[in-house]
This record gives structure tokens, C-alpha cells and sequence, in this order.
């Protein structure tokens, strides 16, 4: 189980990066070019002080994804493949 | 697995159902090596040359060269001695403890408990074993020992404040040598005596040592899951001698961790990974308890990127980790003499105080071998990154939660969940 960043992210992750300062893990990351910032499943316990950092309600666990956000949990992981 | 023993019920725990005796290799370095907690902690946890000579000489058989130059590994693979054939005679188990005891301090232990062996703190299967002994990971462990003598060995306040650093790791790795010789020594003693004994310390134990202690009187369960000492907080590791000698055994005690650990909860505001419950106690395995989440815990060492080190960060915000001095003793002793109803009283005062002087999140810089804790930047090796990554000792203090509020038709309120009452 992990948290996953969904689609309400896109244009914002530049302004805020507020979950990136709270993850106790650091395993949200992104870059300039990025569309959104991106979980590390890997690296993710599921703590979920991402969430109520997150102005735009764009995360949610694994299990609580919106229907129209469930492809968000393999593009997350995916971000992550030949990165590490 | 029913109760073994009649020892007296403890505060902080309260044994509600059977209990299932644990499979060493269930707890979190096995389940780690395995893989079962993610690939990445697998490969931390994979024997690697330590690159620092110093932390070589303490580390757990991370050696460039021979093997035999790591202590633990020299203690691995020790067999147990034999009983000698000439067996003293114990007339006065009381007098005999009292002299355990003080072998026990003699050989370097700190505090010393001694309470009967309860089976379902003695592990199921064994994690890993020693040849010499004709021991393999996997043996189911027989442990028909009456009594458990249970040692603590007290580590250094100052580096334990230096807390998520190699200082501090250095210091727990350190600590976990102390309980080698003097636990050999007081099995050997026994054995010496004409009993069977056997030593269970660092890496090679057959116990819980925690449960036991806490029955042996040695302090009680905190809401971090350690045990916790009156005088030396929860910077005690521990170690276990379990034997046949004929002893008196120890009750539990009650120094007011049950009530302070409901109301300060400093534990659980400051633990990284937030694997310290704000709530109520829990049942576990037939007792209830306060139960951290151990996988989180665990997995918190990834976040140190690389550099291996032991968080202790519950260990040192707790309000219990101060320096010996007669202000903590006095403190100490007082709440125990105080009626529990009374006690909520005096321990907010108390914890005000420890906030105000010692601080929320609790951490002290330190200069020591060439070590320096000072916050460094978070490595990150996803190249452009743009997120704000900081290390632990920078992160903010976790928000005890609210209750929330039922009201209700006759508009009273009522209030239930984990907040500092």
C-alpha cells in the first residue's frame, strides 16, 4: 500500500512542493519538466502526512483513488523505473 | 498459548487471550533480509564493508579483512559451556538472587531483574544458530528454563541526544557489544554452580527481552514499545540469562509510565515515520498494549540515504531521558508515591517543564572522531529534482490529533480518542 499523487497536481507542484517538505521519507520528487510530482512506492509507509499538506487534494492512499484517477497508481510507479 | 507463569500482571501491559509464541525470523531484520519490507531495505541490510574503520571495529561482521576481527561474530559462533557435574546446593533462594545480582552489576550490568521464564516470551523458531552448537536457522527452540535473569545496560546520555546520526548509531551499535561479556560471564557463573544456563544477548537470543524485563521489574512498556526505566529512560539495552538455579523472583513495578505515557505522547510527535500510535491501547497477540508499527519503523532507515543509522529519536524525546541527577531521581520517586488518580496533576507541570527546558524534539550537537551531527542536505538521485527534501531532525512536529466531538440530543459532550486528555 502507498500514496499516490493524482492528476489535480498538474500546474501546481512549482508553487507549492508542501509535501515534499513534510514526507518523513523524501520520496516525493519531480523535476521542472515534470507534469506532477511523483510517489516512490518503494520508499512510501504510508503515513499520509502528504495529504493535509497537499493544498490541492491531489493524493490518496492507494485503496482511495477517484475512478477517474486509478491509472495515477501505475504512472507513479512508473515515473520511478530506471531512475533508481 | 496459555500463561506459563503466576508473575503479577504489569501496569502498562495487560494479557487478555492465548498468546502465540513468536518465530524469530517474523521479527523485522529477518522479514528485512527476506525482502518482505521492500528491495531497497534488502540491500541495506546485506552484509557490506563498512568503509569506516572505527565503525568496523563495533559493527556487525562488516570487516575488509578477517572475520574473527568482529566480536559479534566471534559470539555467534561460541558454544554454550558445559553444566559442571558438581552441583552447590541452594538453601536460600533470596540470598542466592541477592548474590546474581551482584555478580551481575559486578560483571557490568546496570540493572538487574530476575522473574520466572513465561513460554510465550520464549521465541518459536530460531532466526539463526550456532554451529558449533549443532544449532540451524529454522530449529524449533526447547528453552525449559524456570527463571530469567534480566540485565540492562545503560548507554550514554550525551551521544543518545546526538540522535539520528552516525554519533548516536555508533553509540547503539556500541551498546549492543556491553551485553556480550558480562551475559557470558553469569551464564558461565551458573553453569559453574552446577545449573544449566544459557546467555541471550545481541544476536543470539531465544527471548523477548523486553516483556520480560518488564516483569522482572526493571521499568515498564512505554508508549514507544521499550521498556522504560525510571532513572535511565528507555537507553537500556538488554539481555537475558535464563537458567534452573533456584532464585526469588522480582515483582513488576509501578513508576507512573502508565500514566505519563497518556498524557505526554512525545514520542509520538516527534517519530519520524509516525509509527507511534496517538491513540489507545491496542490488542496484540493476546495483550494490550500501545503498538508501534514496526515496518515503518524499520523502513525510516531508508531515509537516512545510505548512511545506516539508528533513529532513537522516540528514545531521546522521551521526558524519562535525562542524565542521572537528584532532580530526576526526586521527580521519579515522588509520582510513585503519589495515588494514581492524583498523578495527571503533578505530570503536566512536569512535561511543561520538560518542554520548556529540554525542548519539543529534543537534540544536541556534537563534535566527536571526526563525527559532526549537523543537519546535512538529503542526497537525492532523481537528477533535477525540484522537491524540498530536508533531514528528519528538520522536519516539523507531528499535531496531536483533536477528539472529535458527538454531540449528541441532550447536547452533552463526549470525547473519545487519543488527544492529550
Amino acid at each position: 500500500m502507498t500514496h499516490v499523487i493524482t492528476a489535480a497536481c498538474i500546474g501546481a507542484k512549482h508553487k507549492e512542493l508542501s509535501c515534499t517538505e513534510v514526507c518523513p521519507m523524501n520520496c516525493i520528487h519531480g523535476t521542472a519538466t515534470d507534469a506532477i510530482l511523483y510517489i516512490d512506492p518503494e520508499d512510501c509507509i504510508d503515513c499520509g502526512a502528504c495529504v493535509p499538506a497537499c493544498p490541492r487534494e491531489a493524493i490518496f492512499p492507494a485503496g482511495d483513488i477517484p475512478e477517474k484517477w486509478q491509472d495515477f497508481q501505475q504512472i507513479n510507479a512508473d515515473y520511478f523505473k530506471d531512475k533508481r | 498459548m496459555e500463561k506459563t507463569t503466576n508473575c503479577k500482571s504489569p501496569r502498562t501491559y495487560r494479557i487478555v487471550g492465548p498468546q502465540r509464541q513468536i518465530d524469530e525470523r517474523e521479527t523485522p531484520h529477518f522479514r528485512a533480509r527476506r525482502g518482505e519490507l521492500g528491495e531497497r531495505i534488502k540491500v541495506l541490510r546485506q552484509p557490506q564493508i563498512e568503509q569506516d574503520a572505527f565503525k568496523r571495529a563495533i559493527s556487525d561482521g562488516k570487516m575488509k579483512g578477517d572475520m574473527h576481527n568482529s566480536l559479534q561474530q566471534l559470539f555467534l559462533q561460541m558454544p554454550q559451556g558445559a553444566v559442571s557435574p558438581e552441583r552447590l546446593p541452594v538453601s536460600d533462594p533470596v540470598a542466592m538472587s541477592q548474590k546474581i545480582k551482584e555478580a551481575a552489576r559486578f560483571y557490568g550490568a546496570d540493572v538487574v531483574g530476575i522473574t520466572y521464564l513465561d513460554q510465550a516470551y520464549v521465541y518459536s523458531h530460531r532466526g539463526r544458530g550456532c554451529s558449533a552448537d549443532g544449532e540451524k536457522p529454522g530449529d524449533p527452540i526447547d528453552l525449559p528454563h524456570k527463571y530469567a535473569i534480566c540485565l540492562g545496560f545503560a548507554d550514554d546520555f550525551d551521544r543518545y541526544m546526538t540522535c539520528n546520526s552516525e554519533i548516536s548509531g555508533l553509540e547503539y551499535q556500541m551498546g549492543t557489544k556491553r551485553t556480550l561479556i558480562p551475559t557470558f560471564l553469569l551464564a558461565t557463573y551458573i553453569r559453574e554452580m552446577g545449573y544449566p544456563a544459557r546467555s541471550h544477548a545481541h544476536s543470539r537470543l531465544e527471548v523477548n527481552t523486553v516483556a520480560l524485563a518488564v516483569t522482572a521489574g526493571l521499568g515498564e512498556l512505554g508508549r514507544h514499545g521499550m521498556l522504560i526505566h525510571e532513572e535511565y529512560g528507555s537507553r537500556l539495552h538488554l539481555a537475558v540469562v535464563t537458567t534452573d538455579l533456584p532464585l526469588a523472583v522480582d515483582e513488576p513495578v509501578d513508576i507512573g509510565v502508565e500514566d505519563v505515557c497518556k498524557i505526554c505522547m512525545k514520542c509520538a510527535q516527534t517519530c519520524p515515520t509516525y509509527s507511534i500510535p496517538f491513540g489507545d491501547k491496542v490488542i496484540v497477540n493476546g495483550v494490550e498494549k500501545w503498538a508501534i508499527n514496526v515496518d515503518t519503523c524499520y523502513k525510516g532507515k531508508l531515509s537516512a540515504r545510505g548512511k545506516y543509522t539508528n533513529c532513537l529519536t522516540c528514545i531521546t524525546s522521551c521526558c524519562y531521558h535525562k542524565r542521572s541527577s537528584w532532580w530526576h531521581t526526586l521527580a521519579g520517586r515522588l509520582l510513585k508515591k503519589i495515588p494514581i488518580p492524583l498523578r495527571p496533576a503533578y505530570i503536566k507541570p512536569l512535561l511543561w517543564m520538560d518542554d520548556f527546558i529540554w525542548g519539543k524534539k529534543p537534540r544536541r550537537r556534537m563534535q566527536w572522531m571526526g563525527y559532526d551531527n549537523a543537519p546535512s542536505p538529503v542526497a537525492c538521485n532523481i537528477p533535477g529534482c525540484i522537491a524540498k527534501h530536508k533531514p528528519q531532525e528538520l522536519k516539523p512536529l507531528h499535531e496531536i490529533p483533536q477528539p472529535k466531538r458527538q454531540y449528541s440530543f441532550n447536547t452533552s459532550v463526549t470525547e473519545k480518542g487519543g488527544a492529550r486528555p
